[in-house]
């Protein structure tokens, strides 16, 4: 795979919106990160900031109908969307569509949208709140396989001139800038003595991170089932099952169906994004409900993001570390307070 | 995939946290997120706000204004509904004069909406006759700390939250009700702030808390008198702020003087040693505040009830510093707001008396008319006029007191008795249904203005999608039916116009305006030129009324006992995942997932003896009323007690409710009634209320 | 190969009531399209049932698709898509999808000697492979014991005494009534199924080889402890668990138990591959 030097990343965007539509974080009159179609050819500046909501509704959508029935046959409805890019995506949350990319393999829906998409990951070079990716094995820095296209900002560029180092990261990636020139001419190879400095700045960012040594421990404490019961069910006291943690969290995946009727009279399936920590989420029709105590629900998340029996199946923990539903969880039991109580009281 | 990201307020409960509608390239609301830098919610949402696209673009909403001939509602044109209403009401004007129109406001409306139903009321209809639902949760806040303090709203911030040393949560659940604010409440005990919960039941924050006080139902003021008794013989009371900022203290301590903590254990079911301990930890915390909710208010005693909360943190100068204060927990997103802005019968917007005749004439000249100068009828008031046949016509909008008021059959017999009967309304609720001419309203995401959360922050609200159908914003078709019935005293061109009229009449409102409040996330009243960045905190210095007053009050025992014949006391509870009638929260697959509908919470001992098992159908009796449901066996209820939230159309608690009241705001005793519960047969399903009454 | 979440039509040919609020349908495929399997199914896989504008809900077939494209199954009425499916009737469209799930392990059931036991509902999923095994396996010895609350929630009765012929029979009721009828063949006791276990047990010229169980977990659990105190290994007890489902391949999540899901490494399961994913749980 090639790399390159890039002065003016607005050519790059040009040159994608040739043949994607450009999605990136921008923030609204809030302060608010978030990602946004951007259909202008003024390109907004790259963000080094997680958007709070994480792309994985890109592919596995918040809502959607997933069949049409006429009365008598029932259709699959696909979506089919017009390519598009999603240009300087973090390390974590590229991580985990990989992750989602393996569990929904085989699903026509997150396939018809995802085969679509273009992935421009950005590496991070300075820590995120609550974030600690290197501890979970998600970044800073953008693991090849996960992204298309890497970019790389170079330090030690006067602020005026920044530079930046595009890789490509898979043979999709190549395509989409193989024509790419700048003023005529291709773009410029860069020496791969600039791979070696890019391992560095990521290594220093690494080391900026805060102490993360509660995580090591409450996962070797989950593996270990050290945790009791009885902790479980404390701590559960605090969730007030707001789906937040699984809302936010880039690699949660589970839905609930319902069928619903269209304007047209005819019926669909409505699949939507549901939450393991609601009491009903596996209440039966007859009231039996396996995880009707809320410290089930809580221990059942928890080891869903850091079972090594997951660890296994997808080659790495469910958790890519962004932090998310530290900030968003009400109830004070998202990751890093989940995982110190673990670490301290369990 | 996301086109646009509207920053506006959740419209659920009362705390207002920053919520952002996700519109997609179609114009559609799909998602939601919360805002991650809102001075109070901080990036979290409860299960509610979560789900709010599916309250606003539920399949259920009404597009289009709909008229009842016979049973059947038939499709019209707003201008053949708005003729309509207007003939009439002019012609109900001509024949039975202005006391014979009611308007019931909304607590879920803007600050806009609700300014202008109460100016539509006294300059249009020319009465007072103008109220809303607090009349059902707080209006015993507003007139007990109104005597008390001389304003009745939270005086602190949540974010004071952080900034103190003990919590007392009175009479609230808040992690269900007002879920961010219990969830900060939580995360200030975990980092080590006293929490002493006050409630009959095991409520969430009970089983974190230092102490629980599981004391009887209604029983609030004789714990109260008992640890102003402690704290006073203990002499653990601020000398100075009662010499300096607070009346009465004299009579208060000899009226205290022989209620101590023994001599009330057999009315609050509590040990004398144990209201020792609370008293004892509440009044020698260097900063403590209080919380309270329902189960203070929704009682016969709640004014008074709210008055001894304010004796106890006034005697122990836990008000007016930072950390420090007495604070309302309102339910509603803009309960405070539809107060602030006079949709009640005896004030105009802030508080101004309308039986004053200075106020009076401020208002007549601002308006350029005459104004009635008496005060008007309250919801339940416009209720018992319509039974006697002296009301004739109501509008009402955003709300649903079939369901959520006491003694429903006694409101749904009293609306049927109107001669029209306008309900404006996201969807058809059990209360539109009776209606003559439904208004499809316009949905908090499809309008701008302001709603006024709990700590008194004026936050505006922006809109994010047309509205569905021909629906319309309250004040715009308010200021349409004005116009059809002659007057053009509702004349604005935008939400803005609207609010910079009121803030010209509305003292703690007159330095906002909607750039200031974009600027600031929202500022909080007073927000005058003494304040012109709001203000966080009340009666740092001093009360509006000068010195606070120290009242005596007495317990009053609950109006309706248990006996032989209804054995065990209902109360009423909320659940997180559900809001008021359920009308937007019932639209999501999820939240409606997590019951059957319609629950009574029940201890295992009583379910034991009446053979109940979890789950099973039952029968819950009361002397107003019958209805089946399911219940809950939880030892969160004590022995003797059972629970029901109200949210369910199936299974209302206010078939069984009381109606006794409060004889000051006419606040009905919710909280408290007598009831028996029977086991229906095994595999018998519970009947819904409609089917019930079919039956009958 | 992408998973297909779309049901075939088919038609309600016809139902008859089997005790109290249960029914026998029978349904035809009018399509194969979006599944391919419908006449490879076996026993203990199940089916997505799909009713219009109401939803979707997991059935086990009590017998298989058929060179007719017909099969049956047995449902109870207990909440929305059952009750709206009792609402229609015969003639009318409604979808399925399947066959999901792993079914017992019939290859190995061949020529054993085999203890069932399933509480009320849970012998529909049985059903299926008790008719197999009595017309396939030639030296064998079947005991079947069948728990239910009362008379009126008993079911498969005029099957069951079919079955009588070859197999031996145990019933038990919570609650047993003035008339319960105890003369049509059946083994009947007050009590449940774990009361007749050490009965049935001794029927048995040592011990059975399998143990097969489908009902209340509560009940499954107390019997497989207790024949494993017996002596019979964890590998021979199988057992069918029931879980809310939505997708039934695997991805919607519902039916986690541990690492696992129900849909796909179940329903049904061996006594010792539950324990090892309870203890993930």
């Amino acid at each position: 795979m090639n790399i390159y030097l890039l002065d003016d990343i607005k050519k790059l965007q040009l040159h994608l919106t040739y043949q994607y539509q450009l999605h990136q974080i921008v923030k609204n009159n809030q302060g608010q990160s978030h990602w946004q179609q951007i259909s202008t050819d003024q390109f907004p500046t790259l963000l080094h900031e997680k958007a709070q909501t994480s792309i994985k509704d890109f592919f596995f959508a918040q809502q959607e109908n997933i069949l049409v029935f006429n009365g008598e046959y029932f259709q699959e409805t696909l979506p089919s969307p017009n390519p598009f890019v999603l240009f300087g995506v973090q390390s974590c949350d590229l991580v985990a569509v990989n992750y989602q990319d393996k569990f929904f393999k085989n699903d026509p829906y997150y396939q018809a949208r995802r085969k679509h998409c273009l992935l421009v990951g950005l590496d991070c070079i300075s820590p995120c709140e609550h974030g600690f990716c290197p501890t979970v094995n998600a970044g800073p820095g953008v693991r090849s396989h996960t992204a298309d296209l890497i970019l790389h900002p170079l330090v030690n560029q006067p602020l005026e001139k920044p530079q930046w180092l595009l890789i490509e990261g898979s043979e999709k990636g190549a395509m989409a800038i193989k024509h790419m020139t700048i003023k005529g001419q291709p773009l410029e190879t860069a020496h791969w003595h600039y791979l070696t400095q890019r391992d560095l700045t990521l290594k220093a960012c690494k080391q900026k991170f805060s102490d993360d040594s509660h995580i090591n421990i409450a996962i070797e404490k989950i593996n270990n089932n050290n945790v009791s019961a009885v902790f479980w069910q404390k701590v559960a006291i605090q969730c007030i099952g707001c789906s937040g943690c699984t809302s936010l969290c880039p690699t949660c995946s589970c839905y609930g169906t319902r069928s619903i009727k269209l304007p047209n009279d005819n019926i669909s399936q409505e699949r939507f994004w549901d939450s393991c920590l609601y009491e009903g989420f596996q209440k039966e029709a007859s009231f039996h409900n396996p995880t009707a105590e809320a410290g089930k629900r809580v221990e059942r998340f928890w080891r869903h993001k850091f079972s090594d029996g997951i660890a296994t199946e997808f080659d790495r923990y469910g958790c890519v570390g962004c932090g998310r539903c530290e900030q968003t969880c009400p109830g004070v039991i998202g990751v890093h307070s989940i995982m110190k109580r673990i670490a301290n009281d369990a | 995939m996301v086109d646009d990201l509207i920053s506006t307020i959740c419209p659920y409960c009362g705390v207002g946290c920053g919520i952002n509608l996700k519109v997609n390239e179609l114009g559609q609301l799909k998602s939601v997120e919360p805002q991650s830098n809102h001075p109070i919610s901080q990036g979290k949402l409860c299960d509610k706000g979560w789900s709010t696209a599916y309250a606003v673009t539920n399949k259920n909403r009404l597009t289009q204004p709909l008229k009842r001939i016979k049973n059947e509602f038939f499709p019209i044109s707003w201008d053949e509904a708005l003729s309509t209403i207007a003939v009439e009401l002019n012609q109900i004007l001509d024949d039975s004069g202005p006391k014979s129109i009611g308007i019931i406001s909304s607590a879920r409306a803007t600050n806009e909406d609700n300014y202008a139903a109460q100016k539509f009321t006294r300059t249009v209809l020319k009465s007072n006759n103008i109220d809303h639902c607090a009349r059902i949760c707080h209006s015993p806040t507003v007139a007990g700390l109104k005597q008390s303090l001389g304003s009745g709203a939270m005086t602190n911030s949540a974010s004071e939250i952080f900034d103190t040393d003990l919590i007392m949560v009175f009479g609230a659940d808040p992690t269900e009700n007002h879920s961010i604010l219990g969830g900060h409440i939580m995360q200030a005990h975990l980092k080590g702030c006293e929490l002493v919960v006050v409630d009959p039941r095991k409520t969430r924050l009970a089983k974190l808390a230092n102490i629980h006080l599981q004391l009887n139902l209604g029983s609030n003021i004789a714990l109260v008198n008992a640890m102003l008794h402690v704290i006073i013989k203990e002499k653990w009371y601020d000398e100075n702020f009662i010499n300096e900022r607070c009346n009465g203290f004299k009579y208060l301590a000899q009226h205290v003087a022989q209620l101590t903590p023994v001599s009330v254990e057999a009315i609050t079911g509590l040990k004398a040693v144990d209201i020792y301990q609370a008293a004892k930890h509440y009044s020698q915390a260097k900063r403590a505040m209080i919380f309270y909710g329902m189960g203070i208010t929704q009682y016969m005693s709640g004014t008074n009830n709210v008055i001894s909360l304010a004796n106890l943190a006034l005697i122990c100068g836990h008000i007016g510093k930072n950390g420090t204060g007495v604070n309302p927990l309102r339910g509603q997103n803009n309960v405070q707001g539809a107060c602030d802005m006079g949709c009640l019968p005896n004030v105009y917007p802030g508080y101004q008396s309308v039986i004053d005749t200075n106020i009076q004439t401020k208002f007549s000249n601002a308006w350029q008319c005459d104004l009635d100068p008496l005060e008007g009828l309250t919801s339940m008031g416009m209720t018992k006029a319509a039974l006697a046949g002296d009301l004739h016509a109501l509008i009402l909008f955003g709300e649903d007191p079939v369901v959520t008021d006491p003694d429903q059959n006694h409101v749904k017999a009293s609306l049927k008795k109107l001669d029209l009967f306008v309900v404006a309304e996201l969807s058809m609720t059990e209360t539109a249904k009776l209606a003559d001419i439904i208004l499809p309203a316009a949905s908090f995401a499809e309008k701008d203005g302001t709603f006024t959360n709990c700590e008194r922050r004026v936050q505006l609200v922006n809109q994010a999608l047309e509205p569905l159908g021909v629906a319309m914003g309250d004040w715009q078709w308010l200021q349409a039916l004005a116009k059809k019935m002659g007057s053009d005293q509702l004349n604005w061109k935008t939400s803005e116009d609207v609010f910079n009229e009121m803030t010209s009449l509305n003292p703690s409102y007159e330095a906002m305006t909607y750039q200031k409040l974009a600027k600031n996330h929202g500022l909080q009243w007073p927000c005058n030129n003494e304040n012109p960045t709001g203000t966080r905190l009340l009666h740092a210095n001093t009360f509006p009324i000068g010195k606070a007053r120290l009242i005596s009050v007495n317990h009053t025992d609950i109006d309706e006992p248990t006996d032989d014949e209804y054995p065990l006391s209902l109360t009423t509870n909320r659940l997180h995942f559900h809001y008021g009638c359920g009308s937007m929260t019932r639209n999501s697959p999820l939240l409606e997932r997590e019951t059957p509908p319609g629950i009574l919470f029940i201890n295992p001992e009583n379910a034991n003896t009446l053979n109940i098992a979890h789950l099973d159908a039952i029968g819950v009796k009361s002397r107003r009323g019958y209805i089946e449901t399911r219940a809950i066996i939880t030892g969160d209820v004590p022995i003797g007690l059972v629970s029901m939230p109200y949210h369910f159309k199936e299974a209302p608690s206010n078939q069984l409710t009381n109606t006794a009241q409060d004889p000051v705001t006419k606040m009905p005793e919710l909280k408290a009634c007598a009831v028996s519960v029977i086991p229906l047969p095994k595999g018998v399903e519970p009947k819904s209320i409609q089917q019930l009454l079919e039956g009958d | 190969m992408m998973l297909n979440h779309i049901p075939d039509s088919i038609e309600i040919i016809d139902y008859k009531d089997d005790g109290k609020d249960t029914r026998h349908y029978r349904f035809r495929l009018l399509s194969k399209t979006h599944h391919s399997h419908w006449h490879e199914t076996q026993a203990g896989q199940f089916f997505m049932l799909n009713v219009p504008e109401v939803g979707e809900a997991p059935f086990t077939f009590t017998e298989p698709p058929n060179e007719q494209n017909e099969f049956s199954a047995l449902i109870r009425k207990m909440a929305s898509v059952t009750s709206a499916l009792f609402d229609l009737s015969k003639g009318q469209i409604v979808g399925a999808r399947g066959p999901f799930g792993q079914g017992w392990p019939h290859t190995i059931l061949k020529d054993e000697y085999i203890l069932i036991v399933a509480g009320g509902c849970g012998l529909a999923p049985l059903v299926h492979l008790i008719n197999t095994l009595i017309a396939t396996t030639e030296n064998k010895k079947i005991v079947l014991i069948y728990g239910a609350r009362d008379e009126q929630s008993q079911m498969l009765i005029a099957q069951q005494k079919r079955w009588l012929k070859t197999i031996t029979i145990y019933h038990t009721l919570d609650q047993v009534s003035e008339d319960s009828n105890f003369n049509d063949g059946f083994n009947l006791l007050k009590g449940t199924p774990l009361d007749v276990l050490p009965q049935a047990l001794s029927s048995f010229n040592s011990l059975p080889s399998k143990v097969l169980l489908c009902g209340p977990e509560v009940m499954m659990n107390s019997i497989a402890q207790t024949s494993i105190g017996r002596g019979i290994p964890e590998t021979s007890i199988y057992l069918s668990l029931e879980r809310r489902m939505h997708c039934a391949v695997g991805l919607c999540g519902h039916c986690y138990l541990g690492d696992q899901y129900v849909c796909k490494q179940g329903p049904t399961f061996s006594w010792q591959q539950l324990q090892s994913f309870r203890s993930t749980a």
